[in-house]
């Protein structure tokens, strides 16, 4: 192997990826500290913010946006990632965090979960996260061998399986929607549209579950980009593809539940913030994956800022906003690039 | 014996530090059974609920409100004051910028985790939960107690007693309990159930609940409106204000039910029903002439 100098092209893209959108990030950080739904103006959230200002204000800072925002976050860099290892994974542009069922599992779990008068945390939290672990267990079991996983995703098996699994779900959670009364309606309409409002800071070490699955899937990114070329080439190079797609379907599912149980569905994210990174920077999963977590949580951060300042009667879910957002935006990068 | 000593003059000293706190501050248990601590003149309190702000005009403490959420819009005063979300979805950021040193919530209605986070942080919460009319007048006066016009609550919920009982009055000499399908929407049709205020008010009016049952707002279609051929059919305004006709039209479809062929579409304004607030009597003393003209010749009609 030819030595290479310490910073070479890829070293110096991945530098400037990582510190473009780790400042954005940043930058995205303080402004959703900085601003909320109170009207209270800038100057004063900026204040507050180091320590100056009432203390009204501190305890909004620090109890109720730190908390949402640090949410809003770690949800969008798990949606994004997730959507990007699916997209990888299955070969398919259309395929987002939740294509294996994951977020019927977890809806029914949590509508079930408020049904039956769990309390909101942890009862529906740990409802929703049983329900999408459910869905992982069969989709995983009617799989069956890591041989069967393999044919069952070049034949589109694990897909189709999992399209299934959500619209078999859909029906379930529309049923369970049309007996449930008008109080416990809106309950399950806000899960259904992602919510942040109800994060306290008590509940944010939990999210540190996700980190784990982040550091596997980044030190996967090679192997992702080689099973790009389709399995046979990638065993070819030297790629243990059926340990590594089990381990990556895995990690991720457990990522996404984490987060949904947290935040309810948030749509949309896990879709486009992959594909917009990948009409920016090409197909190369060593950029792609720090430029989907750190953007991913951009992102959602700035969605929910403005899901918090636009007037609605209460506040805006942040599900609508996604994709208000994000599908022009997309289908501005996808006009340019043709171009 | 040092221990104890000290043990003992420690805890004396938290009870004393304890009841320096509570000074200006009492201890409640509210209609959800909660222990709360509210202070002896609540000055800036914020209705979690269109219902309670009604409440509070009516005993004449707006001076006290800071907040309230959307759709508070009964009296017209109450539409100038700043929002804090709807009653379902509550903007907790809202809430706690506007500094109120007490909150009152409704428990149906009201998302349980907003109360809960609000108390976590340092903000009295009051519950209540009317179930039926005589738990409304009962809120009436709680609120009164609550917010420093004791006697003004008594006074009004004296009043809405008096109201209700002539009510009753007027129509306990009936021969006859009209069955009555009320309709509160009408796409999908939604009727009430049992545990409903309009199935009570239905009753103190000298109705019968065409649609009584274990499910509080059921779902019915036309073959089963046909089958229950209601005598009288009350029909609640809806968003838009639509023309009569246009409400009725959907029944006139169906000229063999008796409320056509006797005329007996009525509609009445939905603010009066759909709240727990003392508009209630209001509706009561709206629906009793629909269910029993006899009893309410056209010149006393209240």
């Amino acid at each position: 192997m030819r030595s290479r100098p310490v910073f070479d092209k890829f070293g110096l893209r991945l530098l400037g990826v990582i510190l473009v959108l780790g400042l954005l990030l940043a930058g995205s950080l303080l402004l959703g500290l900085a601003t909320g739904s109170s009207r209270a103006s800038l100057a004063d959230g900026w204040q507050a913010l180091w320590g100056g200002g009432s203390s009204t204000m501190a305890t909004i800072i620090w109890q109720i946006r730190l908390p949402r925002v640090l949410l809003a976050a770690t949800v969008g860099a798990t949606l994004a990632l997730g959507g990007l290892v699916f997209q990888a994974l299955l070969r398919n542009p259309l395929a987002e965090p939740y294509i294996l069922g994951v977020s019927g599992g977890s809806a029914i779990g949590a509508i079930s979960g408020m049904l039956l008068g769990f309390s909101s945390f942890p009862g529906v939290t740990l409802a929703s996260f049983s329900g999408s672990m459910a869905v992982l267990a069969v989709v995983l079991l009617l799989t069956g061998s890591s041989r069967r996983l393999r044919a069952s995703i070049s034949k589109d098996g694990l897909l189709l399986g999992g399209v299934m699994m959500n619209a078999f779900c859909g029906a379930v959670i529309m049923f369970l929607i049309s007996i449930s009364r008008h109080t416990e309606m809106q309950q399950i309409l806000f899960w259904l549209m992602g919510d942040f409002s109800l994060m306290t800071r008590e509940r944010l070490p939990l999210l540190l579950l996700a980190v784990p699955c982040f550091l596997l899937i980044a030190i996967h990114a090679r192997p992702m980009n080689l099973l790009l070329l389709g399995a046979e080439a990638a065993a070819g190079m030297g790629v243990a593809v059926s340990r590594t797609i089990v381990l990556l379907l895995v990690a991720t599912t457990f990522m996404v539940s984490v987060v949904v149980s947290q935040a309810g569905l948030i749509g949309f994210v896990g879709l486009v913030v992959p594909h917009v990174f990948r009409v920016l920077l090409g197909p190369d999963h060593r950029l792609l994956v720090p430029a989907s977590l750190l953007g991913g949580a951009s992102y959602l951060i700035v969605c929910d800022l403005l899901a918090r300042l636009l007037p609605a009667a209460g506040e805006m879910p942040v599900g609508i906003l996604t994709a208000l957002i994000g599908a022009p935006l997309f289908i501005f990068l996808l006009w340019r690039a043709k171009k | 014996m040092v221990f104890f000593a000290k043990t003992f003059f420690w805890a004396a000293f938290v009870l004393l530090v304890a009841s320096i706190q509570q000074a200006g501050a009492r201890q409640l248990v509210d209609q959800a059974g909660r222990l709360c601590t509210v202070p002896d003149e609540p000055l800036r309190v914020v209705a979690l609920a269109p219902s309670i702000t009604e409440v509070i005009y009516d005993l004449g403490e707006q001076q006290r409100l800071v907040g309230a959420t959307e759709y508070s819009n009964y009296p017209d005063e109450a539409k100038k004051l700043p929002r804090v979300g709807s009653y379902v979805r509550l903007d907790l950021e809202r809430i706690v910028a506007l500094r109120p040193d007490l909150c009152i919530a409704i428990k149906d209605g009201n998302p349980k985790q907003v109360v809960d986070r609000l108390e976590d942080l340092g903000i009295p919460v009051f519950v209540i939960h009317p179930q039926n009319l005589d738990q409304v007048v009962q809120v009436v006066e709680i609120l009164g107690d609550l917010l420093g016009a004791k006697a003004r609550g008594l006074e009004l919920a004296a009043s809405m007693r008096r109201r209700i009982d002539g009510v009753r009055q007027r129509v306990a000499a009936r021969r006859h309990s009209p069955s009555v399908f009320f309709q509160i929407a009408e796409s999908p049709l939604v009727a009430v159930g049992t545990r409903t205020f309009i199935h009570e008010l239905i009753s103190m009016a000298g109705g019968t609940n065409a649609t009584a049952g274990a499910e509080p707002y059921p779902r019915y279609n036309w073959e089963e409106i046909l089958l229950l051929d209601p005598e009288v059919v009350v029909i609640t305004t809806m968003v838009g204000n639509p023309p009569a006709d246009r409400l009725t039209a959907p029944w006139r479809q169906w000229p063999e039910l008796r409320a056509v062929v006797k005329e007996r579409l009525h509609i009445v304004s939905a603010d009066l029903f759909n709240r727990p607030s003392p508009r209630l009597v209001d509706g009561l003393e709206a629906l009793a002439p629909l269910l029993h003209p006899e009893f309410f010749p056209k010149e006393a009609t209240p």
